[in-house]
């Protein structure tokens, strides 16, 4: 489907400029609080596991 | 004739973005599928990602995939109440052409921590499932659906898996997500062939089929033997090809062949490049299916009715067996200590049938659950 030429730099300025993170990975038992240095990022939206939790 | 549209998994994620950005750039993303759900941390949604997925939704090539309903825990919780509302409030701002969730129940203790596990096919549960899917409809508004589980703790429950599904979605007139994948997986832990398993699916009911790649655990109770699992961190093996082949004839209201892959499989460009190859090759099979697909009737996939009680039906019992299970799959330091503590628990000669599940799929289960007792990163 086509997009619009705006949107398409949207997203390319988005995944180039870290605006988005990729954190879809188990969280590890390590002691610490809840909370990675990623995800403390003010305003950086977080996803969690869409599905491949099998 | 009816399309058939080539479609991506596509979550606010760096790396499946940067993955995807070259096939929405050369056209080929034919419908984007989202998982609504996964989003909570942050209210504010980048506009360019609302404006993407409003961009498929205006032409109903936007498809919703829920995570963490938990469609059969025993006991109805604030936490289902709040994603129901969170459902009509996202399908009020972008046109869901259809919403599906996951079959079983998640081993969290909180919201968006565990993983899906499976559940006993009962009364009892059939009727919470129902009820759990007239409520999403209520919702939505749209077409309602379930996908297949990986994940079972025996080939007898296998077996039983597409029968159970169909009397599920059957009140809302609901559809399956076929997903092709956790067949493989269970073709290769159960020793099942695969055209013995798909005979089991109601077909008909298929409107949606997800491809995907997973990865292989060597088990450390049986030797040799090698569990496949639905990690969907790897690119996806040649044989699931040929089973998206082999399936999309058997399924008339075929509307959607999604190809999902987690960010964490696609960390580095090599992988990218994957990964898109894989939709090339997704998008290939789809075409050529289109030029041979016979006619079929109409199925909107929508309820005639849709009556919900006032108060959800709950099962205390089961949502007590579900907590210990959890507990035990969580906590439990190797296979033995899991079979001790199952044995010595409620669960024991109970409709769960604990002591017929297979020794590597209990393995597994407790692989699973003590992956993501803490959620995600």
């Amino acid at each position: 489907m086509k997009l619009s030429k705006s949107l398409l730099n949207a997203i390319l300025v988005a995944v180039t400029a870290g605006t988005i993170i990729s954190c879809q990975k188990p969280k590890v038992d390590d002691g610490k609080k809840p909370g990675t240095e990623k995800s403390k990022k003010s305003g950086v939206p977080v996803s969690c596991p869409a599905c491949g939790m099998g | 004739m009816s399309k058939i549209f080539s479609s991506i998994s596509c979550n606010l994620d760096e790396d499946i973005l940067s993955a995807a950005l070259p096939l929405f750039e050369t056209e080929k993303v034919e419908a984007i599928e989202w998982s609504f759900d996964t989003l909570f941390k942050f209210g504010n949604i980048p506009d360019w990602f609302i404006e993407l997925l409003q961009t498929f939704g205006k032409e109903n090539r936007l498809i919703g995939h829920g995570v963490y309903f938990s469609l059969f825990s025993g006991r109805w919780s604030k936490q289902q109440q709040g994603w129901l509302t969170h459902l009509e409030k996202v399908s009020a701002a972008f046109q869901f052409d259809h919403i599906s969730e996951h079959f079983g129940f998640m081993t969290g203790k909180n919201f968006h921590d565990g993983a899906p596990i499976s559940i006993p096919f009962t009364a009892n549960t059939l009727a919470i499932g129902r009820d759990r899917l007239k409520r999403i409809y209520h919702s939505c508004k749209c077409p309602v659906g379930l996908e297949n589980l990986a994940f079972s703790y025996s080939l007898e429950e296998v077996k039983k898996h597409g029968e159970f599904l169909d009397e599920l979605v059957e009140p809302v007139n609901g559809f399956i997500i076929l997903d092709l994948h956790n067949l493989y997986c269970q073709v290769h832990n159960f020793n099942i062939e695969f055209d013995d398993l798909i005979r089991l699916f109601p077909l008909h009911r298929v409107r949606e089929i997800h491809v995907s790649g997973g990865s292989w655990e060597e088990s450390g109770i049986i030797p040799g033997k090698k569990i496949r699992r639905d990690t969907h961190d790897d690119a996806v093996p040649e044989e699931v090809f040929r089973l998206l082949e082999a399936c999309m004839p058997m399924c008339p209201y075929l509307k959607y062949v999604v190809l999902e892959q987690l960010g964490n499989g696609l960390d580095t460009e090599h992988k990218r490049k994957l990964f898109r190859c894989d939709f090339i090759k997704l998008d290939a099979i789809v075409k050529k299916e289109k030029n041979l697909r016979r006619l079929t009737g109409e199925n909107t996939f929508l309820p005639s009715k849709n009556i919900i009680p006032v108060q959800p039906p709950e099962d205390k019992l089961l949502h007590v067996q579900q907590l210990t299970l959890s507990n035990i799959l969580e906590t439990a330091a190797n296979y033995s200590h899991a079979v001790h503590l199952l044995q010595s628990s409620i669960l024991s000669n109970s409709d769960w049938e604990t002591e017929k599940w297979d020794v590597f799929m209990l393995e597994t289960a407790i692989a699973i659950a003590q992956k993501w007792k803490h959620g995600f990163n």
